[in-house]
């Protein structure tokens, strides 16, 4: 006998994706990982999104998440351009070695 | 009969078509035609003026376009801002020459997608619309700021960009997925409508909600505690994209802070109001305080329109039809006054490559008409009479002591002061110090002509404030 899963459970394990994502955004020095960590965050939205969804019994915020997907994919593809580009000038993706400009 | 759906979109129509005939002109003509194509940008985007004009003296405002679209005054003044910093902005482009190796074309594609991007959010009815328009303002923002490839500075500045401004969209995605949970919609006016249940206070998830949804917006602003990025993207991103971002993206943030805290949340005005001031007063503080060790003339900027930032947020503090027009009154003669600024330090910076203010040194020997613009533009920023900025200042002081925020007014009063040591630093160092390289520096055409348009603009908005306090009037909320 399982308790069917309620608002509340998907909305914990959202919490918890957001906080990892955030943590892991201010803990992490690659910039690989950064962007990872970025992606686990919104993911965090979208399972909110669908977790409410669900429970409002309104279709428009699923309709959100796969805006947001879309969103989320541009993002992160700017960001490995980026991400590529200064690998190629800097040999490396250490975020601490970007302190050129006057923090 | 047209739809009036169709009627309300013809302005982000007439940006998609201009976008399509670049595009094609992009792939048809080598680089060395780049500075005609920059041409045709600014001319193509000037019919969006007695379009947009034409629109608010015929178009009833309404929800279009099964309400996901918003045609009222705010958003229609807003999009004259826009197009009016477009058009700037692309001017100065032009003046970067050889500072982009390769892809002008594709950096004014880039331009009018924001552009776009822009006009989407002004006229956004729909969390989902608002999302996706923020972002595609955000994303070729991310772009722009690291356009110059070879350059590890721009690299530095579009991934710092990148990072705090995707952790921005988070926040703002997840306050707005607990605003759907609580509300049952994504829609402004069924929110609204479910927010009229709770005047006396909010319930935790919305709150919650709320204040994540604050923080990704303010983030756009620039406001403290959100302004981390502000003076690196500003000093590593090529100089009109730092304009671009100082006005074009500010003003969509503070058109986003409207229509959350003024239109969806106005009843709970009590609520946030106070915290709003808070912000706006340290903005302020941090903003002009943080200018005066700076020796890089664009990392100032950057820490100058933090503090812009903070003026426009008393407005909305405020939560009073005098406070928004004071904002939209701001908004306007900041468009001019720092857009002025900017095409100073593109001409400059085209001749010497240098952003250091201390190579502004003699500025008024090599180029007269750049040093005394600056001068003007710099005095408007402070807010001295009868220029532009004064009155926009004025109005929001005005209506921060009407509301009894008296500490906040006499804290924008004091930065008033703080700021016009700063600036005029800036014009001591171009009138008084002898310049190293007496060559004089060449202004050309288009951007002799945009200065003498920003000068203009702001002695007439100073001088002769009725039409203009009467467009930002009509364009706040009642």
């Amino acid at each position: 006998m399982t308790a069917p899963i309620t608002l509340s459970h998907l909305l914990a394990l959202s919490g918890l994706l957001f906080s990892i994502g955030l943590v892991g955004v201010m803990t992490r020095r690659n910039i690989l990982l950064i962007l990872l960590s970025l992606e686990i965050l919104l993911s965090s939205a979208n399972l909110a999104f669908v977790a409410f969804s669900r429970s409002l019994g309104d279709l428009s915020g699923q309709i959100m998440v796969f805006f947001v997907m879309v969103v989320a994919a541009a993002e992160v593809t700017v960001g490995l351009a980026i991400a590529l580009l200064i690998s190629r000038k800097a040999g490396n993706l250490n975020a601490d070695e970007l302190r050129n400009l006057k923090w | 009969m047209i739809p009036a759906g169709l009627l309300a979109l013809l302005p982000e129509l007439w940006i998609g078509l201009l976008f399509s005939a670049i595009l094609a002109l992009d792939l048809r003509w080598k680089e060395t035609r780049s500075s005609t194509m920059g041409m045709l940008t600014a001319v193509g985007l000037m019919p969006l003026f007695p379009l947009l004009w034409w629109q608010h003296s015929s178009l009833h405002p309404a929800d279009l376009l099964s309400g996901m679209y918003r045609l009222d005054p705010m958003a229609l003044l807003f999009k004259g801002i826009f197009s009016a910093s477009a058009i700037l902005v692309t001017l100065m482009t032009r003046e970067l020459g050889k500072t982009i190796q390769r892809g002008h074309g594709e950096f004014y594609l880039l331009l009018l997608t924001a552009t776009l991007g822009m006009f989407f959010a002004a006229s956004s009815a729909n969390f989902i619309m608002l999302f996706v328009s923020l972002e595609l303002i955000a994303i070729t923002f991310y772009v722009l700021t690291a356009y110059l490839q070879t350059d590890l500075h721009s690299l530095e500045a579009g991934m710092k960009y990148l990072v705090l401004g995707s952790l921005a969209s988070g926040l703002l995605l997840y306050g707005f997925a607990f605003i759907y949970g609580a509300t049952g919609s994504l829609q402004f006016s069924k929110i609204q409508e479910a927010l009229s249940h709770h005047q006396a206070s909010l319930p935790v998830p919305l709150l919650f909600g709320l204040l994540l949804a604050l923080s990704g917006i303010l983030f756009k602003v620039a406001a403290v505690p959100f302004q981390l990025w502000v003076p690196d993207v500003y000093q590593g991103a090529p100089t009109p994209v730092t304009a671009f971002l100082s006005v074009g993206s500010k003003a969509a943030g503070i058109l986003v802070v409207f229509r959350v805290l003024q239109e969806l949340f106005l009843l709970q005005a009590h609520q946030w109001s106070p915290i709003i001031a808070w912000i706006a007063g340290l903005t302020i503080a941090y903003g002009n305080l943080g200018a005066i060790p700076q020796t890089n003339i664009k990392r100032l900027l950057g820490y100058s329109s933090i503090g812009h930032a903070g003026y426009l947020l008393i407005g909305i503090a405020t939560a009073t039809t005098l406070g928004s027009a004071g904002t939209n009154f701001y908004l306007i003669s900041y468009l001019f006054t720092n857009l002025a600024v900017f095409l100073v330090v593109t001409a400059f910076s085209r001749q010497t490559g240098s952003d250091e203010i201390r190579d502004y040194a003699g500025l008024s020997k090599r180029s007269p008409f750049l040093a005394a613009a600056m001068f003007i533009a710099l005095l408007s920023l402070a807010g001295v009479p009868p220029l532009a900025g004064f009155f926009g200042k004025f109005l929001l002081l005005m209506s921060a002591v009407t509301e009894g925020y008296l500490p906040l007014a006499i804290v924008g009063a004091a930065a008033v002061v703080v700021s016009l040591y700063y600036y005029l630093l800036i014009v001591y160092t171009m009138y008084a110090d002898k310049p190293e390289d007496p060559t004089p520096i060449p202004v050309s055409a288009p951007v002799r002509l945009a200065l003498l348009l920003c000068l203009v603009a702001m002695l007439g908005i100073g001088i002769w404030q009725g039409p203009f306090l009467r467009i930002s009037l009509a364009a706040s909320f009642q």
